[in-house]
This record gives structure tokens, C-alpha cells and sequence, in this order.
């Protein structure tokens, strides 16, 4: 069978984005990662665990409540690993239905085709890197907010919260209200900075009063907090046992550390769509019309991986893009209204967002901060000396710099290492990062185990092409 | 106009590297020019397979001066490295088709001078302990080896600015007017010789000079493992020639052996096909059955030129004084380096170690647009 | 002090045997969650002694909590707790 509408990613833009497709008369499959819909900020606890409902749980639960009654087909903790369709054709031959190569929780392949597809793929974090930071113990600040709220445990005792933007403050209160004390809030920007912030973030106010609460609560329990502050080394033998900032030591357990967020723009760049690179956007973006069509035909993203907005903005991206897919389908034509609706409120919630997403961007400061042998990239430990070493070789790009050193070419890919390796070859040939391009993308979009995708053949049946020859 | 290059050298992949820097080291200005970055294209994304057992028996001979160019390279590029490893190969065959067709290709190749035994597969899995039961017959070569072929450019740039040669990265040749004006956007470059080095886009640089040349481009499909314990220490690959299979000294494990993905000229390497990405991986986890527990971490694709009888493309342009021609070369990688070094020789008026590949026999019609 | 929030019902809890000694944990959370609150911050010594296996991103991506459940490669972020796991380093 054949869906009307494939959507990738079952976060608020993903869950939305079915919804209003099913809703709209569209047959539609969502394929996600985790066990439930709900992505990292609306994220389901697991099953069989209770906890007093925050706000973000309520929101997840509307939300999700909503697309199981869509009648849209679910598929979650599924590894979506291969992408094909689509543009991806031969040469002079029509696009085709897109194509999803996945594997079930059980580990079973199966495959789902869309003559649409909606992409809602979120973002990671990103982390300057500075000595130490492999450490274990050393956790990043959206990873802290997975552990804390959907699996209700504590990366530490004493733990420093660090980096930049609102997701401090949020992890830090959590950390408090859980029973751990927090050695310290080390912010990034200044008070200047979120002053500026502020009339942005007025536009959200349950927002500014959440962020109030959080820093009463803070101040309550004399947590300091030094602004203006970056971590300048992790230390520790088997994990960690201190944090430094400048000269100051702090005796911790865990660091809950992260420097703003990044669009996963990997199954837009296999699809070889248009990208700009936005820092106020948390990085490489696909370009996007108005209504989230990217520039390749029937091929829309929305929520943060099409531009970091936060959870609040995506689900009406993620409807945005359903509805627009069902006009460009032609299974929906009264859309329209609805759309305008729809765009006025992503136009509202992305104003607050853009204004934490202006936190979130990256400090070009912290990157030359960073000492010449402190690991970059962590998968095949590439140096920051190394890095600079290549671009003084010739490197010049984000592809020959992989080429160059390895950098970003172990099992992540470069999604935990690309921002702070592309600001650090920019700085060294002195380019914008936009000048250096973005990696290639390629399938799978995930490391994919061997064993999973074989499935049973015997030997003669391996298509084996003619022989070059002789 | 007055030309400040000697030579220049359109295309900076292996061949063209090549030719530049033994043109430089033989006396000339050159110019080596790419649309993109030096290697960038198959010299940086291939396999990386040294073999003789996947390289036609025609090319033999220069695939064995290649393979002890790879091996010594820092020797004679300037301390550049693509940390090329010799090892056993071997070419297995798990059918009686197959193990005929073994017989016929290494009779073949050990004919044009590879050192190819036959074994049996007892004989084989003692060679390469990580190599499946149920192998009939195997052609075991020991000269073989691979290479790291993503460090290619990273070995060449630095050998290319010690010989002088002008490199010219991200400056694509829009034409040639006139013998010899290569219009570029950063202006237009005058050299006396050109060297056309473009892989599968030698079609199009052909044209510049009126020359008709086809060239049919195939999309190399890779697969590439995270890194695992050492699985296999051997190059292996089957009598077909479709696998070829190696293990890095990080560990990971490169698949390949010229599936077909989806891509031409004009696009690049646009993507794998997933029926051929699955026949690929079947094929090598038949192979070498540890594979099995490994991760998949990335796929890419290369475009590798052939002419219409699969032999190179090497020598003077017919008709045009002083306009030559390198590659097509099947498995180009293993014999690019030797390739670039006759050619140079031949250029420079000497006369080379063992014959070009002349290109008259390719030609379909011709006018002297010049 | 437990590192399991006080305040989060769970269901009864299974035993999992990790790098051969056994430890608590609760199906459905994820095994990077049991293994943080066991004490277990180093998953593996990898094959840098800087760039030990640990939990970093929590969500599917850094690759770095790569374990062994019963024999398979996974990721521990995105693999749940069930009884009588066998957990080695990968």
C-alpha cells in the first residue's frame, strides 16, 4: 500500500502533522523512534510509570491523544534508516512515491512508501567541546531534561548546569525540586543578553513566568550562578569529580552541560533539497516556502529540524505542512482557512522562539576558547589542533576537512561534533561558515545493525550484477 | 596571448595529481585545475582496493608499478600518505560457475604477469581465517592491498605546492578557446599543453576541443561498518568481481565491488538503490560472516568512467597538437599514480616506461574546431 | 540517596545483570536511566581511554552508550529495561 502522507518523527510537529493529514482524509503513516510519540520535549513516560502531569506532559497527552483518534497509522520505536523515492530517481525518469526503510522494535524491516512526506526530525544538542567533556558523567542539558522528567532519575548528586539558554534554568529548578544540589549555574550570556531577550519573550508570557519561578527557586537555594561563564575543564579518573570555571573548582558528580540546539537536517540533505545556513536558526536549515514546502516537490519539514522554534511552534508547523500537503495531493481543497489560521499562530509562537533560539546560538568566543588538543569529535577523536592542522593543509570544505582528518566520520555522523568543527575551520580559513557547506547526506540515517536488515537469503539468490570485464 | 603555464591539467583526481606533479618535477609551470576540491570526486571515495584480481588483464602490468608506487608513496610525493597497506587478496568462489569463471580470469591475469594461485577453500580460510565455509575455489594473489583513498588529496596537495604546481581548487574550466585559453571565472588561464584529467566528465571536456568521445559513467555503490574487532585481514573479493572487501586498521570495514546506484553526471552519485545495497551487504556478510555483527554506519556513491571497450583513455588527442587525454581507467585507483607518470613522461617528450592507451580507436568523428 | 525520583510510580521492579554483577532496575525505563541511577556512569572503556562509552545525548544520536543486551548491539538510550537482561560492554 501506498500512504497518502508519510510523516518522520513523532515529536509535536510529527504528532500534529498526522493528526491534521489523517484528519483531513489523507491515509497517513508516522514513523518514531521512541517508544511513544511525543519527542524530546512532550515525551511520554515509559509505559507503566506515573508522575504528576507538568504542563509540557499535559500538552504532550493533548497531543497525542488526538493522533491516536486521527486514524493515522503509528509506527513507534522504529529505526528509520533508509530513505529512497522521491527525487531520488534516475536520470530523466518522473519522481516517485518516497520510500522509508525501517526496523521495528523487534528488529523486523519493513518499508513504508508516501507519495508525501513530512519531515519533523527535531533537533540534537549542541556542545562546544572543552578538556574533559567525554567524561562520563558529563551529560548534555536536553539529555538531563530526557533523564529527570521521562525517566525520573538524577544524572547526580551534586551536579553543575551549564551552557546556554533557557534549558539551564529548567534543569537546574528540576534538579532542585528532585532532591540534588546544584553546585552551580554557569550561563553563557550575560544578564545584559537576557534583558535584551526580554520583550521577545514577552509575546510567551506563561513562558517569562515559568522562568521566574525557576530562577526564585534557584535563588532560594543560594544556588550561584555566574553569568557571563563558560566550563573550562572536566575533571575526573573513572568519571567526574570536578567541574572548572576559570580558576574556580566545584566539586560535582555530574554536569549537565549544552550550547543551544541544531536542526537534524539528515534526511533533508539525502533528499538533496535546498539549504541555507541561518545561525539564528540553530545552524543548516532546509529552505522553506511559507506554507513548509522544502524545494524538492511533495517534500515539507516542520519544527525544530526545519529551524529551531521550540515545542511550543511546532505543532502548528506540523500543520502548516499537513495541510499544504493535502492541497498539493489534492485531497483536501478546503484548506485555506485553516491555513491562515495556522499561520498566524506560527507566527506568534515563533517570536518567543526565535528569541531563545537567538540564546541558543553559537558563541564564537566559547569555540576559540577551546584549547588545541581537547577532542572534537568524539567518535574518531579528532583534535581541535588536528582540525586547524587540516585547514592549513588545504581543507575547505566541511566534506575534504572529513576527508582531511576522520572528523565526522564515525557512527554519529557529525551531528555531535559538525557545529564546532565548521566554526573552527571558518575561523581558521577565515570564511563563514556558510562557505564550508554542510556533509553530504546518506543513507542510513541511523547506524543500521548488519544482522537486521539480511534477513534470511541463501546464496544464489543475492542479484549478483554481470561481471566487469576481462 | 602569452601562455604562463607549460601545462595545465584540467581535473584533480589521481591522474591528474599525477600527471602535474611528475610534469613539475620534469621541468614545467603547471596548472592543475578542479571544478571542485583535489580528490574529491572517485580518487577520494573509492574503495581503495590495490588489487590485481579486479583489474583487467590489459592493465596488469601497470597495476603491479602502481601498486609499488602506493606502497612507497611518501617516498615520492613528498611524505604524503594514504597509509596504503599491502596484504594477501583473494578471489573466491562459492558455485562451480564461479569457480570456472575463477579458473579462465586467473589463468588470465597470472598470463599478463599477476603472481595468481589457485587453493582450495581449507587453503583460503587459512590465508583469511575470517572467510566463510562453502568456498570451492579460490585465486589467491600476494600482492594485493588497499589503500585509505578518502587521504588521497591530503597526500598529493603538499607533494603538488613543493614541485611548484599552481593549484587551483573550486575554479571549474567552462570551455577552451583557442589553443590554449581555458576560460575559468577567475579569468582566463593560457598554457601551451592541456591535459584533460576530468574522470567521467572527459566526455563533456572532449567536446571543448571538438572530440566526440563517449564515456559511460557507473555509480559505484559503498558501504562502510563502524569499527569492530579485527574480522578478516586479507582483500577479498569474488570471481565475479563484484565485492570487494577490506578491513582498516580503525577497525571498519569497507564494502564494495561496483553495485550500481542511482546518479550521473550531471547530479553526482545521487543515491544508493536499496536492492543493490542489500545484495551488497548480503553478498559480503556471505563472505565473511562476521560481518553480521556489525553496524552499517554510512553508504556513499563514486562515478567511474569507462570507455566503449573498458580500456583507458590515454595519450594525445589526434588532430590537436600538444592536447592530451588521461583516464577510464578500469579500477583507476590502483594503477592512477603509474597512469599519471607515463603520460608525464610522455609529455615531456620521453619515451614512456610501457605504452599509453591512445585514444584514436574511441573516436567517433572529429572536427577540428580549433 | 537514591538517584530515582521519589515521586515517579513505577512498576515492581526486575533485575538485570550488568558486566556480570546484578542490579535493580524497572522495565520500560531506559537502560541508560537504570544504569545512571545504579552508579554505572561508564558503560565501557571503548577504545580511547579518553572517549570512554557513556550516556551523552540520551536520545538516539551521539552513538556513545553503545552496549551489548544479551549479545546484540544497542543503544542504551533507546533500550528499554526487561527482566534478566544480560548487559556487556560492546
Amino acid at each position: 500500500m501506498i500512504f497518502d502522507i508519510a510523516v518522520l518523527g513523532g515529536g509535536p510537529a510529527g504528532m500534529a502533522a498526522a493528526t491534521e493529514a489523517a484528519c483531513g482524509g489523507a491515509r497517513v503513516a508516522l514513523l518514531e523512534e521512541s517508544p511513544a510519540p511525543g519527542g524530546q520535549v512532550y515525551r511520554a513516560p515509559p509505559l507503566g510509570f506515573v508522575t504528576k502531569p507538568d504542563r509540557d506532559r499535559q500538552e504532550g497527552d493533548a497531543l497525542r491523544a488526538a493522533l491516536a483518534a486521527s486514524g493515522a497509522t503509528i509506527h513507534t520505536g522504529c529505526r528509520v534508516w533508509g530513505l529512497g523515492g522521491g527525487p531520488l530517481v534516475p536520470e530523466g525518469q518522473a519522481n516517485t512515491p518516497f520510500s522509508l526503510s525501517a526496523l521495528a522494535a523487534d528488529g523486523a524491516p519493513f518499508t513504508v512508501q508516501a507519495r508525501a512526506l513530512i519531515l519533523c526530525c527535531g533537533t540534537h544538542e549542541r556542545i562546544i567541546p572543552f578538556p574533559g567533556w567525554t567524561l562520563p558523567g558529563v551529560i548534555g542539558l536536553a539529555a538531563a531534561t530526557i533523564l529527570l522528567k521521562a525517566q525520573g532519575v538524577l544524572p547526580g548528586r551534586r551536579v553543575v548546569v551549564a551552557g546556554a539558554g533557557p534549558l539551564l534554568y529548567a534543569v537546574a529548578a528540576k534538579l532542585l525540586t528532585g532532591g540534588a544540589s546544584v553546585a552551580a549555574v554557569v550561563d553563557a550570556a550575560t544578564q545584559v543578553e537576557w534583558l535584551r531577550a526580554l520583550p521577545a519573550l514577552a509575546a510567551r508570557a506563561d513562558l517569562l513566568a515559568q522562568g521566574a519561578v525557576w530562577r526564585a527557586k534557584l535563588l532560594a537555594a543560594r544556588v550561584p550562578i555566574l553569568a557571563g561563564a563558560q566550563v573550562t575543564a572536566a575533571e575526573g579518573d573513572n568519571a567526574l569529580k570536578r567541574v572548572r570555571v576559570g580558576e574556580r573548582i566545584i566539586e560535582a558528580d555530574a554536569l549537565c552541560i549544552g550550547h543551544g540546539l541544531v536542526p537534524a537536517t539528515e534526511a533533508t540533505r539525502t533528499f538533496r533539497a535546498l539549504h541555507v545556513h541561518r545561525p539564528e536558526d540553530g545552524g543548516w536549515v532546509p529552505v522553506l516556502d511559507a506554507h513548509q514546502r522544502t524545494s524538492v516537490p511533495l517534500l515539507y519539514a516542520a519544527g525544530d529540524g526545519a529551524g529551531v522554534r521550540g515545542a511550543a511552534a511546532a505543532p502548528a508547523a506540523g500543520r502548516v505542512a499537513a495541510l499544504t500537503a493535502l492541497q498539493d495531493l489534492g485531497i483536501h481543497a478546503g484548506a485555506p482557512e485553516r491555513l491562515s489560521t495556522e499561520n498566524a499562530a506560527l507566527a506568534r509562537a515563533r517570536r518567543a522562539g526565535a528569541a531563545m533560539a537567538r540564546m541558543m546560538a553559537l558563541r564564537p568566543a566559547m569555540i576559540e576558547a577551546i584549547p588545541p588538543e581537547t577532542i572534537i569529535c568524539r567518535c574518531e577523536g579528532v583534535t581541535r589542533a588536528k582540525i586547524e592542522e587540516a585547514a592549513a593543509a588545504g581543507a575547505g570544505t566541511i566534506n575534504q576537512l572529513k576527508h582531511f582528518t576522520r572528523c565526522g566520520m564515525g557512527p554519529c555522523q557529525g551531528r555531535m561534533c559538525g557545529e564546532a568543527a565548521g566554526a573552527l575551520l571558518a575561523n581558521a580559513r577565515g570564511v563563514s561558515v556558510a562557505d564550508l557547506g554542510f556533509a553530504t547526506g546518506r543513507i542510513p540515517l541511523r547506524p543500521v545493525p548488519m544482522a537486521s536488515i539480511l534477513g534470511d537469503f541463501d546464496y544464489a539468490d543475492i542479484p549478483v550484477p554481470a561481471p566487469a570485464p576481462i | 596571448m602569452k601562455a604562463r603555464f607549460d601545462a595545465a591539467v584540467i581535473g584533480a583526481g589521481v591522474m591528474g595529481c599525477a600527471t602535474a606533479l611528475f610534469l613539475a618535477r620534469g621541468g614545467m609551470r603547471v596548472v592543475l585545475l578542479d571544478r571542485g576540491e583535489i580528490c574529491r570526486e572517485a580518487s577520494g571515495v573509492n574503495a581503495g582496493t590495490l588489487t590485481m584480481q579486479m583489474t583487467r588483464a590489459a592493465l596488469i602490468p601497470y597495476a603491479l608499478h602502481a601498486h609499488e608506487m602506493w606502497m612507497n608513496m611518501p617516498a615520492w610525493c613528498a611524505g604524503g600518505d594514504v597509509l596504503a597497506t599491502a596484504c594477501p587478496g583473494l578471489s573466491v568462489a562459492f558455485t562451480d560457475a564461479e569457480a570456472a569463471m575463477l579458473e579462465e580470469r586467473a589463468r588470465i591475469r597470472r598470463e599478463a604477469g599477476a603472481p595468481i594461485e589457485l587453493i582450495d577453500g581449507r587453503a583460503a580460510q587459512v590465508i583469511e581465517p575470517g572467510l566463510a565455509d562453502g568456498v570451492k575455489l579460490a585465486g589467491h594473489c600476494p600482492i594485493d592491498g588497499f589503500a585509505s583513498a578518502y587521504l588521497t588529496g591530503r597526500a598529493f596537495r603538499a607533494a603538488l605546492q613543493e614541485a611548484g604546481v599552481t593549484l587551483m581548487e573550486a575554479i571549474p574550466v567552462r570551455g577552451i578557446d583557442g589553443r590554449f585559453v581555458l576560460d575559468t571565472p577567475a579569468g582566463v588561464i593560457a598554457a601551451q599543453r592541456v591535459v584533460l584529467a576530468g574522470g567521467v566528465w572527459l566526455e563533456d571536456m572532449a567536446a571543448w576541443l571538438g572530440v566526440t568521445l563517449p564515456i559511460k559513467v557507473l555509480i559505484n555503490q559503498l558501504v562502510v561498518t563502524e569499527r569492530l574487532p579485527p574480522v578478516m585481514r586479507t582483500v577479498l573479493g569474488v570471481a565475479s568481481g563484484l565485492l570487494s572487501l577490506k578491513q582498516y586498521a580503525n577497525g571498519t570495514v569497507l564494502i564494495g565491488g561496483g553495485w550500481q546506484g542511482i546518479g550521473d553526471r550531471a547530479r553526482g552519485g545521487l543515491a544508493v538503490r536499496p536492492e543493490n545495497f542489500l545484495g551488497n551487504v548480503r553478498l559480503a556478510a556471505h563472505t565473511v560472516p562476521a560481518l553480521r555483527n556489525a553496524r552499517v554506519v554510512r553508504s556513499w556513491l563514486g562515478l567511474e568512467a569507462e570507455t566503449a571497450d573498458a580500456l583507458p583513455a590515454i595519450g594525445p588527442v589526434p588532430g590537436i597538437d600538444d592536447a592530451w587525454i588521461i583516464g577510464s581507467v578500469h579500477s583507476g585507483y590502483t594503477s592512477g599514480p603509474y597512469m599519471g607518470r607515463i603520460l608525464a613522461q610522455a609529455i615531456l617528450g620521453e619515451a614512456p616506461e610501457l605504452p599509453l592507451f591512445p585514444i584514436n580507436r574511441l573516436l567517433q568523428e572529429r572536427s577540428n574546431a580549433i | 540517596m537514591s538517584l530515582r525520583l521519589p515521586n515517579v510510580a513505577r512498576p515492581a521492579p526486575v533485575t538485570i545483570m550488568v558486566h556480570g554483577a546484578p542490579i535493580v532496575a524497572y522495565p520500560g525505563e531506559s537502560l541508560a536511566a537504570a544504569l545512571i541511577a545504579a552508579g554505572h556512569w561508564r558503560f565501557g572503556e571503548g577504545e580511547d581511554p579518553a572517549r570512554p562509552r557513556t550516556a551523552f545525548c540520551m536520545m538516539g544520536v551521539c552513538q556513545q552508550c553503545l552496549l551489548r543486551v544479551d549479545g546484540r548491539l544497542v543503544q542504551a538510550c533507546l533500550t528499554p529495561v526487561a527482566a534478566g537482561q544480560e548487559v556487556t560492554p560492546a
